[in-house]
């Protein structure tokens, strides 16, 4: 008998409308999904071409019986939930019921399935959403989807693919977040003829973490487990669908209040870096809720508390989390793609995590000690919980007040929160700040836009169109905070930020000495062994004669790492790893597909940025007045390579302005 | 009285003490090192005030790196407070040659008082102020002074500057029962010295030691101004400890593993050249103004009796020098980051240099040509130019 149903579309409408399939990696995590709801213990993933030829992912898992093998390709059809209430507890990855018509319709679908206690299997064959075979047949049990030739009939969304090395790492870190999830496990990744990853079962996270990543990265890790009790369940106001529904209350819904007996506990497990380890990006934060990747603001910023005044602002650790909670305490209908999630008890949990993470670290790092104990820091700002977000500013208003934090007592020996360096340079009102025409110089990765070396479209029309005669007028005062440049002109006031600046002048120089073939490079002391992990791997098999012609020297050594020799010079020998990590991940996130000059435009900025001069460092005069008489001869003095501004000027009219004698 | 049991008998909120302007000022200087200038937790910046017996030791920490030291002082109360470090140092250095009294009053103000100058600070609770670890007791090794000084100055500029896992910010110190080395490396230089014909005391087998950069910094100030001839070294699981004289000098260990150096230090440079270290500098000097501003790339041509030492970039020109050497061997021509050079011709002070090549691949090595009482030698990786 078959255990799929057709949700009631009163419920199918309540679901996010919404596409589940982008990219091959998404059939990927769709499949894999299944997969493991399915209870499968093995689980092996083929693709070709970087899965826009092949998918294919083979479990041993429940399988399917005939009739259901068919109805899983109905819209809407599950078997995980059956009504609207089953939304409050989701317990399983999968629950739209729409991956498989989906996935069905824009390619050529095979399943094979077989429940164990069925005598025979079933064979479907979907061709662009039609069924066109269904046969029995000798299959072992599980259940083995094939998918051939993605999009073959939707041309426009094929021609949006990225290149094969870019999906392929796509999908490899896709598998490998999903195989650090299930250490108990089996999981295996293979591009046609190349095993990516082959994991078995290990007995808990950590041998996974090793099995993975290697021991460089484990011993950079610490071990975060904690525990702590619900002293309620539920919401502290109605779920959005609800409250979006002008149609009133449903007679079928449920009460505000669930089963008040047990509240159930939060978990969370996992490891979190030492601080020695810095990453310029999010990139490296793997948060799982329920065995779900999810990526979540309230989380992050849960963590960045953690981590105040042990690492700075703009860096970020490694974080691989397991946070297990209630299945009604998280709200995991919130878009197609399932990676976000609505926490019910949004305050408490990050409290939870940061607390947590922040007590791993501190047990890390004991000497000396502090005789008081560090206060914790009031709770997560409004602005980042889920709600406040959401618009409904009364209804988060008073979440807030009712949940709001008892005021800190007694002397704390936290900091007070590092001003970012912005602050010096928000003028009021009366003040504008043009030049390149960024307010903020705050570092915020997130904001950057990726491409080269598009400057911001000035606000100001009167901004000047030509910098560089300005530029090399300029007459350095000194430095604010060993950071920025003052510099005065007749035209006004600047700030240069130092390190920007180094780096434009030096990327310039860096793909000029890189098209003349006059690249210099330093040999290392003793070959560093760099760990890559499975895309960054992909991505650097392509591009491995880019970075020998740019300085690089590395061979492969083992399956997982490469040594490297020799490196591009000015770059310090500490700095090579990061540079080389972060280069790769940032061409395997890739959104176009990757030609040589983008190649090499990143090479350079990556090399420029970790040979520039850095922020916090005391320039004399001669070296401010050389830094800006180069900056003045580069092509494009306005913004760095990673499009941040570099100058921002502060005109004589507007001074007169402010001090109101114009 | 030893400073650590003071600090131990104190913790009451009372204090009133007198002291001399100089000595005061003496150690106040020697302590602005550590004290924690771009803190982000406000208690760096405060010195811990602590008087008992005859003394008053003053502490300093960054959380890294601490210093407690101590003068005599007039104690009329027992007791401890904080006070903000740079702003007392600065007021201190103003006074007049005079006896100042210090006197800790309600809510962590401090009163000084100097001759008729009266001025009132405030400071943070005294328990607000890092625990240090105490002095151990056992496994205590007296290393001279001087030496340790000269090996600091010998190898401290090749530490990396930044931390990762392939290099330390920081230098290696091996004791053994009759020798100290240190070494030091930034993953593209290393510095090696040893001083052998010591004894130490205490020590059997190899004693080695991580040293942080800040530390090695400060321990080099402390000895450059100290009559002590002999310090005293102890450490535990995870604080080293260097006393000199009064003062106390602790740092936090730095955890890794230092590379395994002994595979790099070159064994069959067999092209070796003796230059006249002031001239190596000057020629290096002129040359690398026209090299690259990021690589400081130079290039070495040996050939027969002349030593050519040549740079060039697109935007300043080039430059060539030469200088004369004995040298009969196959030419060769290799590059070096001419700071790593003149960095370590600087070190060496005055005096011939032996530079010892194999080939344009292989590390390049720089030691003194006479020998002294230390062994040092410098290896530089060669750059592809
Ligand atoms: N690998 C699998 N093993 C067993 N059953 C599967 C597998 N994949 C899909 N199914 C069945 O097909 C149904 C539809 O799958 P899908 O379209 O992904 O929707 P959902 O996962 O949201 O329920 C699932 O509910 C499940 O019953
Ligand atoms: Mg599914």
């Amino acid at each position: 008998m078959g255990k799929i149903h057709v949700l009631p579309e009163h419920v199918a409408n309540k679901i996010a409308a919404g596409e589940v399939v982008e990219r091959p990696a998404s059939v990927v995590k769709e499949l894999l999904e299944n997969s493991l709801d399915a209870g499968s213990t093995r689980i092996r993933i083929q693709v070709e071409a970087g899965g826009k030829k092949l998918i294919q992912v083979t479990d041993n898992g429940c399988g399917m019986v005939r009739d259901d093998a068919l109805l899983a390709f109905e819209r809407h059809a599950t078997s995980k939930i059956k009504d609207a209430e089953d939304l409050l507890s989701v317990a399983t990855l999968g629950f739209r019921g729409e991956a498989l018509p989906s996935i069905g319709s824009v390619s050529r679908l095979r399943l094979e399935t077989r429940a164990p206690d069925e005598p025979s299997g079933t064979i479907v064959e979907i061709n662009g959403g039609k069924i066109f075979k269904v046969e029995e047949a000798g299959l072992p049990a599980g259940t083995s989807i094939t998918i051939r030739d993605l999009f073959f009939n939707i041309p426009a969304r094929k021609k949006f693919l990225k290149a094969e090395s870019t999906e392929l790492s796509h999908i490899a870190s896709l598998v490998t977040h999903y195989a650090l999830a299930h250490p108990d496990k089996h999981f295996e990744l293979h591009s046609a003829t190349n095993a990516m990853l082959v994991a078995p079962p290990v007995a808990g996270y950590s041998e996974r973490v090793y099995q993975v990543f290697g021991k460089e990265t484990l011993d950079q890790m610490i071990p975060v487990a904690a525990v702590q009790p619900l002293e309620r369940i539920g919401l502290p106001q109605p779920p959005p669908w609800r409250r979006s529904d002008p149609s009133g209350g449903n007679q079928q819904e449920p009460g505000e209040v669930l089963d008040p007996a047990p509240f159930g506990e939060m978990r969370v497990h996992g490891f979190v870096s030492k601080p020695e380890i810095q990453k310029l990006n999010r990139n490296s934060i793997y948060v799982f809720v329920n065995g779900r990747l999810i990526r979540d603001r309230l989380v992050q910023h849960a963590l960045t508390e953690a981590y105040r005044n042990i690492l700075p602002p703009t860096v970020y650790p490694v974080v691989l989390l397991f946070l297990e909670l209630p299945s009604g305490e998280v709200d995991v209908n919130v878009h197609p793609s399932k990676t976000e999630v609505r926490f019910r008890q949004g305050t408490v949990m990050h409290d939870f995590v940061r607390d947590s993470v922040r007590a791993a670290l501190m047990k890390a790092r004991p000497v000396p000690q502090f005789a008081v104990e560090i206060n914790a820091r009031p709770t997560a700002t409004p602005s980042l919980t889920p709600g406040a977000r959401a618009g409904n500013v009364a209804a988060s208003a008073a979440w807030r007040d009712l949940y709001a934090p008892a005021e800190a007592t007694g002397f704390s020996l936290q900091a007070p929160v590092p001003p970012p360096v912005n602050e010096n340079f928000q003028f009021g009102e009366a003040f504008r700040v043009e030049g390149n025409a960024a307010l903020s110089l705050a570092r915020a990765p997130q904001l950057i836009p990726t491409d080269g070396c598009t400057p911001p479209v000035p606000d100001e029309p009167e901004a000047p169109s030509d910098l560089a005669p300005s530029l090399a007028s300029l007459k350095p005062l000194g430095q604010i905070r060993e950071s920025f440049i003052l510099a005065v002109n007749h035209e006004g006031l600047w700030i240069v930020d130092q390190h920007v600046a180094h780096e434009r002048v030096l990327f310039e120089k860096i793909l000029k000495q890189r098209a003349a073939l006059k690249v210099e490079s330093q040999r290392l002391l003793m070959p560093l062994l760099v760990e890559l992990t499975p895309a960054q791997q992909a991505v650097f098999s392509e591009i491995s004669d880019e970075l020998a012609q740019n300085g690089f020297e590395a061979e492969p050594f083992g399956s997982r790492s490469i040594a490297v020799k020799i490196a591009p010079a000015g770059v310090d020998a500490t700095q090579v790893e990061h540079m080389l990590h972060e280069l790769l991940d940032q061409l395997s996130r890739e959104e176009q597909s990757i030609n040589l000059e983008k190649v090499r435009a990143r090479i350079a900025a990556s090399i420029a940025c970790h040979a520039a001069i850095k922020v916090n460092m005391p320039l004399e005069q001669n070296k401010m007045e050389w830094l800006l008489a180069e900056l003045a001869k580069t092509d494009c003095p306005m913004s760095c390579p990673h499009g941040r501004p570099v100058v921002l000027r502060y005109s004589l009219k507007d001074i007169q302005k402010a001090f109101k004698r114009i | 009285m030893p400073v650590e049991a003071i600090a131990s008998a104190t913790g009451t909120t009372t204090m009133e003490i007198t002291v001399s302007k100089a000595e005061l000022l003496r150690e106040l200087t020697a302590t602005q090192g550590v004290v924690e200038r771009k803190t982000t937790i406000p208690i760096l910046s405060n010195y811990l005030f602590e008087a008992g017996g005859d003394k008053l030791s003053l502490t300093a920490t960054d959380l890294d790196l601490s210093l407690r030291t101590s003068c005599n002082a007039k104690v009329k109360k027992e007791g401890a407070c904080t006070i903000p470090a740079r702003k007392l140092h600065d007021y201190v250095k103003l006074l007049p040659d005079a006896d100042i009294t210090i006197k800790l009053l309600e809510n962590h103000w401090v009163s000084i008082r100097c001759g008729r100058s009266n001025t009132k600070m405030v400071g943070m609770a005294r328990s607000n102020f890092p625990s240090l670890p105490a002095f151990p007791t056992a496994g205590v090794v007296k290393i001279p002074g001087q030496v340790l000084r000269s090996m600091i100055a010998k190898t401290g500029f090749a530490i990396a500057s930044e931390e990762s896992r392939y290099t330390l910010n920081g230098g290696l110190m091996v004791l053994k029962p009759e020798s100290i080395t240190m070494v030091a490396t930034d993953g593209h230089r290393l510095s090696h010295v040893e001083r052998p014909g010591e004894k130490f005391e205490g020590v059997s087998g190899e004693m080695k030691t991580l040293i942080p950069k800040k530390c090695m910094d400060e321990l080099k100030s402390l000895l450059d101004s100290t009559d002590a001839e002999v310090i005293e070294f102890a450490k535990d699981e995870s604080t080293l400890f260097f006393r000199i004289g009064q003062r106390l000098l602790t740092s936090r260990q730095l955890t890794g593993q230092f590379p395994n150096f002994e595979a790099v230090l070159p064994k069959d440079n067999n092209k070796s050249i003796t230059l006249h270290g002031d001239e190596l500098s000057q020629a290096i000097s002129r040359v690398a103004q026209f090299a690259d501003e990021r690589s400081r790339a130079v290039r070495l041509k040996l050939e027969k009796g002349e030593l050519k030492l040549s740079a060039s970039s697109t935007e300043t020109g080039e430059s060539e020098d030469s200088l004369e050497i004995d040298y009969n061997g196959d030419a060769l021509t290799i590059g070096f980051n001419a700071q790593y050079i003149l960095d370590f011709l600087k070190a060496v002070g005055a005096g011939d240099v032996k530079l010892e090549l194999k080939d344009a691949q292989s590390a390049g090595q720089l030691r003194p040509a006479e020998g002294e009482d230390y062994k040092y030698r410098y290896i530089v990786m060669p750059m592809r130019i």
